[in-house]
């Protein structure tokens, strides 16, 4: 197993004798001689046992992982923090260590090589390197069933519906209101005159109608007034001259 | 007849010495985490710790026993569960999870160190082993005042805020009230004079 991995490692530190460790993915769990499968993005975590079987101290140094080129392990594609734990192990003794990494969401759908490498020292200070895991992993895409960007891709389509209908209910009332034009200047027409009729140019549609009622049926109401020329001269002369023609 | 039950006694007894076997060459390995699942380690406020026991061996672990004992009593104080489990079997594959909830008295920085395991590694095994979990590492427990200083809900700030927008309000809001009340008193006034004078 170990040939299959980059050079230097044949030439670097070996694994010790005395050291046994077993691996174990803790998130995502895999049922054991099944591929792994790593979500992309995502946390993953294992955990790494280590039983000394030597009669010596075995200090855990640090943890190393890395995605390798599939086809080539000399190729790095991704590497991952180097984690120093300085744990002292006893002989007959064991210790677990944890490790997580996130596979980056760009290597979603590719196999890697994934290596993770433990370094520890005995006594009397010989460094070894054991690779703890060495295999091929499959980086997956996680299938989500609503992320924000779709989420708010339906929002703005949402508005963009709203907004077609408050902008067609606008053109409708519009080409409506177009249509019974004649009708409704007619109505409002004598509306208007009223307001000529008025002494002063005096807007009175904001009173409420008890007011104006009790306004005109005052002795000092304007109603009387129209009547006398100087009140309003310039509508009296308008309107002269348009019954002449 | 009876040549045929000797030969199956005979068999039944060798199946149990190779199972025997087996069962001596075979041991239990338990992998132990110890996590910590909060995100803000704060002064008086909970952290929950959760320990995790894996037996990736291929026979069952005997009388598990962890403690953890990295918490002193002097700067932690254990508010829910307890630092010392027994377990009298775990099978091969199978796990355990045990969660503790510990409080720190006061704030600084806590190496969270690991808790240590033994067990027997089969059933006949005499020798127990011994195994220490993974440790969380270091972690900073902040003051509770600075970590309600980020995420308090700032409920007395906001009535206080209440409170002196209040005038601000309340005036204009009241003048426009006795002007509108002043008017309609008016023009009920008026429509009775008019039902009067029907």
């Amino acid at each position: 197993m170990r040939g299959v991995t980059e050079g230097d490692e044949d030439t670097g530190p070996k694994a010790s004798p005395d050291a046994e460790t077993t691996i174990l993915f803790v998130n995502p769990v895999t049922q054991p001689g099944s591929p792994l499968d790593l979500p992309a993005g995502r946390i993953a975590e294992f955990l790494v046992g280590f039983s000394n079987k030597g009669k010596q101290d075995m200090t855990l140094e640090l943890i190393d992982a890395s995605f390798r080129y599939a086809m080539d392990y000399n190729f790095y594609m991704q590497n991952f923090s180097t984690i120093a734990y300085q744990q002292v192990v006893k002989p007959s003794h064991e210790s677990t260590i944890m490790y997580s990494f996130i596979p980056a969401e760009t290597f979603a759908g590719r196999p890697f090589g994934f290596t993770v490498n433990l370094h520890y020292k005995d006594a009397a200070g010989v460094i070894y390197r054991q690779a703890v895991f060495n295999e091929t992993v499959n980086v997956i895409e996680i299938e989500e069933g609503l992320d924000g960007e779709t989420f708010f891709l339906y929002v703005f389509l949402a508005a963009c519906v709203v907004l077609l209908l408050v902008a067609g209910q606008q053109f409708l009332y519009s080409v409506g209101r177009g249509s019974r034009g004649g009708r409704s200047a007619g109505r409002k027409n004598p509306a208007v005159e009223t307001g000529t009729n008025n002494p002063n140019d005096v807007d009175y549609d904001w009173l409420p109608r008890e007011t104006l009622n009790s306004i005109k049926k005052s002795p000092k109401s304007p109603k009387m007034s129209p009547r006398s020329q100087k009140q309003s001269p310039r509508t009296r002369k308008v309107k002269r001259s348009q019954g002449d023609d | 007849m009876k040549s045929l039950c000797v030969a199956v006694l005979l068999l039944a007894v060798s199946g149990l010495v190779m199972s025997a076997e087996e069962d001596s060459s075979s041991q239990a390995k338990l992998l132990v985490s110890k996590q910590i699942l909060n995100k803000y380690l704060v002064e008086d406020m909970d952290i929950v710790l959760k320990y995790s026991l894996y037996n990736v061996g291929s026979s069952a672990a005997v009388n598990v026993a962890l403690k953890d004992s990295s918490f002193p009593a002097d700067s932690f104080s254990v508010v829910g569960g307890s630092l010392e489990l027994n377990v009298d079997r775990i099978p091969p594959g199978a796990n355990v999870s045990h969660v503790v909830v510990v409080r720190p008295r006061k704030p600084g920085y806590f190496n969270f160190s690991s808790a240590e395991v033994n067990y027997l590694p089969s059933d006949e095994a005499k020798q127990p082993q011994f195994a220490v979990s993974s440790e969380p590492g270091e972690g900073g427990i902040i003051a509770f005042r600075d970590f309600d200083k980020k995420f308090s809900p700032h409920v007395l700030d906001w009535a206080a805020f209440a409170v002196m927008t209040l005038p601000c309000l309340a005036i204009p809001f009241l003048l426009w009230w006795s002007s509108k009340s002043k008017y309609e008193a008016l023009v009920k006034g008026g429509k009775k004079d008019k039902s009067n004078k029907d």
